[in-house]
């Protein structure tokens, strides 16, 4: 067998063949250097300000892959997930601002860590209590209990209970320095972007390991056909809610994550429209796959910081420009998932794999 | 495919010149660059349009008579709709922009940010009036031209004792009951509820149950019936204008006794629009003057507001413009004077600029300024105003830091 390009017809001899992660060296050395730009030549060469894109991508992707597992595999619509984002954030921030740690775990820097882990179980547990209404309804039902996880996490419990711990606020103030993983106390870009970077590929992994399992293969049984799934002996209800946890634990790391990066946390964070942007990513990435959550997330976060860019200098002839910013954004937001819709259904994950399978039979493809 | 292309060139044609210029903007010197973070559509954006209005007149104002030293400033105004994650994305632009200063707005995020801009060393001049940004030992960068919601609330409920209580019958045989109604979400509506409380029980007042009025409340009728069974003879109101001037209507109509104080982001020219006669009676510190008042430099402002924005009629316009050029005007002297001491960054702002400033007087009808390094309270003196006849007039003049210099001194700093 070539060890460069895999040949015409399938000759694998095992499921390990078959499920192999690198099939052949070209693969294996493509990802080597995909690991060597992300790990090493960003870093090198990003300035503070492509970092915080990178990182603000980074975010994105985390929270895309959970809503990505729930509809993309799952076929459960999700218009809550920022609820489960935002319970991740406020556990892995109170533990860190008001849990009393003993000192040896404050100085070997664990608790931010251990708290991020803790975030993760919390959120997937409170994204099974909203995912149980999945057990009688689906479909447009569905979409307005997740919107009631929405309401009644973030609206309700942490605008009005949670976010007034400690006092007065809404606000819980991160200062530079609170975060800390080890001996790094994390108070840069860089610092976050390496911390990003390391999440976003482990649960990227932990999510294309469990697809390619018996719980990944249940979860598209159910989103084909849920009936037919039930006939084959899939425990429907099991399985929805284990994607539930999966997606909520996801958004957990995400939560818990992106509290390294602010100055201050506030329910504002994780507002219904976060929910709905991150649905807007996936259909703009493409519905049904990872390279969906990814693509999607770097298009809409680019495009929104070319957007600032562009408008910058605009506003010197047209200062409302800026004052209405807001607004550019969130119709560029809009325009972008009419366009994709109309144009591009399937979603920038399929016209990479149409670039791929071109180059693959380059130069012999068939017109 | 000539469409596609037709269009991919008009795309280029006006991303691209934008992106260049965006992205080589930085580097553009000569002019100092300052952020502006306004509320003209979120839950404050009643009293935000008119301040963010206000922000852009006052800098032209600054660039017409001669900016920095020479040195015109480039605004960088942005509305975050009062959404704090929006603040702490365009505060990371300002400062990727190379602004020297910011021009803030909501308490929430003005808090939330202040541990970055200290350690940014960023001069950050809020329209947040937070006692709790007072304090250089802990928030030395954070800054503003008025005297702070603490000692605004501590002064009304002053002068309500002062002129109203000590000629109410009942002064002396019981105590005055005293409710506070507030959005208790919002870190600027609860930022003086610790000082107005401890100033009633100084006062001897018994103090309620608070109730809870959302910012955007347009009925407040449980809220009223609770203070009414309370029995509340004074209902201090931590909203903006719109809830408040809800709650005085629904107070007004459901027949409570009680008279009313507001802090001063409800304390303006559409209160008396919005609640017409229930507004009669209240009182208020509104921490400058009214647009239009006969005070020094008001002239400017009103000049200026003809000027650039001829589509907003002037009675529309309100103190929160007002206030606006103070936070403005301030910030130039401080930018100024460091500029002249050959420091125009943020530490030189704070250091060779704001904390020189002393007794300075701005007009506007604001206290004149003092900064030093241990305290950021600009004075201890604060004009207190009653709505009488549906127009705003000057009731009683409270000092307190004559009246209580020890708790002044000692007690009452950052908070």
């Amino acid at each position: 067998m070539s060890t460069t390009w895999l040949p015409c017809g399938d000759y694998h001899q095992s499921y390990r063949e078959d499920h192999a992660w690198f099939q052949t060296r070209f693969i294996k050395g493509k990802m080597i250097l995909l690991g060597l730009v992300l790990f090493i030549f960003i870093p090198l060469m990003g300035e503070t300000y492509s970092l915080s894109v990178c990182n603000q991508i980074g975010y994105t992707v985390l929270g895309a892959l959970g809503v990505q597992l729930l509809i993309g595999f799952c076929g459960q619509v999700t218009l809550g997930h920022a609820a489960f984002i935002a319970v991740g954030a406020y556990t892995s921030t109170l533990l860190i601002l008001e849990f009393p740690w003993p000192q040896f775990i404050l100085d070997i820097g664990l608790a931010y860590p251990i708290s991020i882990f803790i975030a993760a179980v919390t959120a997937g547990l409170w994204s099974v209590l909203f995912g149980l209404p999945s057990a009688r309804v689906k479909g447009f039902y569905l979409i307005l209990t997740t919107m009631a996880a929405q309401f009644i996490t973030v609206e309700f419990i942490i605008t009005q209970y949670v976010s007034q711990i400690g006092g007065r606020g809404q606000a819980f103030s991160l200062p530079p320095g609170t975060i800390k993983i080890g001996p790094w106390v994390i108070d840069s870009d860089l610092k976050v972007y390496y911390m990003m970077i390391v999440l976003t590929s482990l649960c990227i992994i932990g999510l294309a390991n469990l697809l390619r399992s018996r719980a990944g293969r249940a979860w598209v049984a159910i989103r084909d056909n849920d009936i037919s799934a039930e006939v084959m002996g899939i425990n429907v209800i099991k399985y929805k809610l284990l994607a539930f946890f999966v997606a909520g634990f996801i958004g957990g790391v995400a939560g818990a994550f992106w509290i390294s990066n602010l100055a201050a946390i506030s329910p504002e964070h994780f507002q219904w429209f976060w929910s709905l942007w991150l649905v807007g990513v996936i259909l703009i990435g493409g519905v049904g796959s990872i390279h969906g959550a990814v693509f999607g997330s770097i298009f809409m976060v680019v495009v929104m910081e070319l957007l600032q860019l562009a408008v910058i200098p605009l506003a010197d002839e047209y200062p409302k420009l800026l004052m209405d910013f807001l607004f550019v954004k969130e119709a560029a937001f809009g325009l972008a998932i009419c366009v994709f819709m109309i144009f591009e259904p399937y979603g920038l994950a399929y016209r990479w794999w149409q670039v791929k399978n071109y180059f693959n039979l380059w130069p012999f493809s068939y017109r | 495919m000539d469409l596609k292309k037709k269009w991919f060139k008009f795309v280029a044609v006006i991303f691209i010149p934008a992106l260049i210029f965006g992205i080589s903007a930085s580097a553009l010197a000569a002019e100092v660059k300052v952020g502006a973070l306004n509320d003209v559509t979120g839950a404050t954006s009643d009293v935000g349009k008119d301040y963010a209005l206000g922000i852009a007149d006052a800098i032209r104002y600054v660039n017409d008579n001669g900016g920095i030293n020479g040195k015109p400033i480039k605004l960088y105004q942005f509305d975050y709709g009062y959404r704090i994650p929006e603040a702490l994305t365009k505060y990371k632009l300002f400062k990727r922009l190379g602004c020297v200063a910011v021009l803030g707005w909501g308490t929430g995020d003005t808090e939330a940010l202040s541990p970055t801009v200290t350690q940014d060393k960023m001069p950050y001049v809020s329209a947040s009036y937070s006692a709790h940004l007072t304090n250089p030992a802990k928030t030395p960068y954070n800054l503003f031209a008025a005297t702070d919601y603490s000692t605004n609330a501590r002064a009304t409920i002053t002068a309500w004792y002062d002129t109203r209580w000590k000629k109410n019958p009942e002064f002396g045989k019981r105590k005055p009951k005293f409710v506070c109604s507030y959005h208790f979400a919002y870190p600027y509506c609860s930022a003086p509820i610790k000082a107005i409380k401890d100033q009633a029980e100084l006062l001897g007042f018994e103090v309620g149950p608070d109730q809870n009025v959302s910012l955007v409340a347009i009925d407040t009728k449980s809220q009223v019936l609770a203070m009414k069974d309370y029995g509340a003879d004074l209902v201090w109101h931590g909203n903006t204008t719109m809830s408040v001037s809800a709650t005085v209507r629904d107070a007004f109509a459901l027949g409570l006794k009680a008279e009313h104080i507001v802090n001063c982001w409800g304390f303006d020219e559409n209160l008396v629009k919005l609640a017409g006669k229930a507004a009669e009676g209240v009182f208020g510190a509104p921490r400058c003057a009214f647009f239009g008042e006969n005070v020094k430099n008001m002239d400017k402002v009103v000049e200026y507001a003809k000027k650039y924005n001829p589509g907003v009629p002037l009675e529309n316009r309100t103190t929160h413009t007002v206030a606006a050029w103070a936070n403005t005007l301030a910030l130039w002297e401080a930018m100024k004077r460091a500029d002249k001491a050959g420091d125009l960054t943020g530490e030189g702002i704070l250091k060779k600029g704001f904390e020189t400033i002393r007794d300075f007087d701005i007009g506007l009808g604001v206290q004149p300024l003092n900064y030093t390094s241990t305290d950021h309270r600009t004075a201890g003196k604060v004009s207190i105003y009653e709505i009488k006849n549906g127009k705003f007039q000057v009731v009683e003049l409270v000092d307190l830091k004559s009246r209580w210099p020890e708790k002044w001194g000692k007690e009452w700093l950052g908070w």
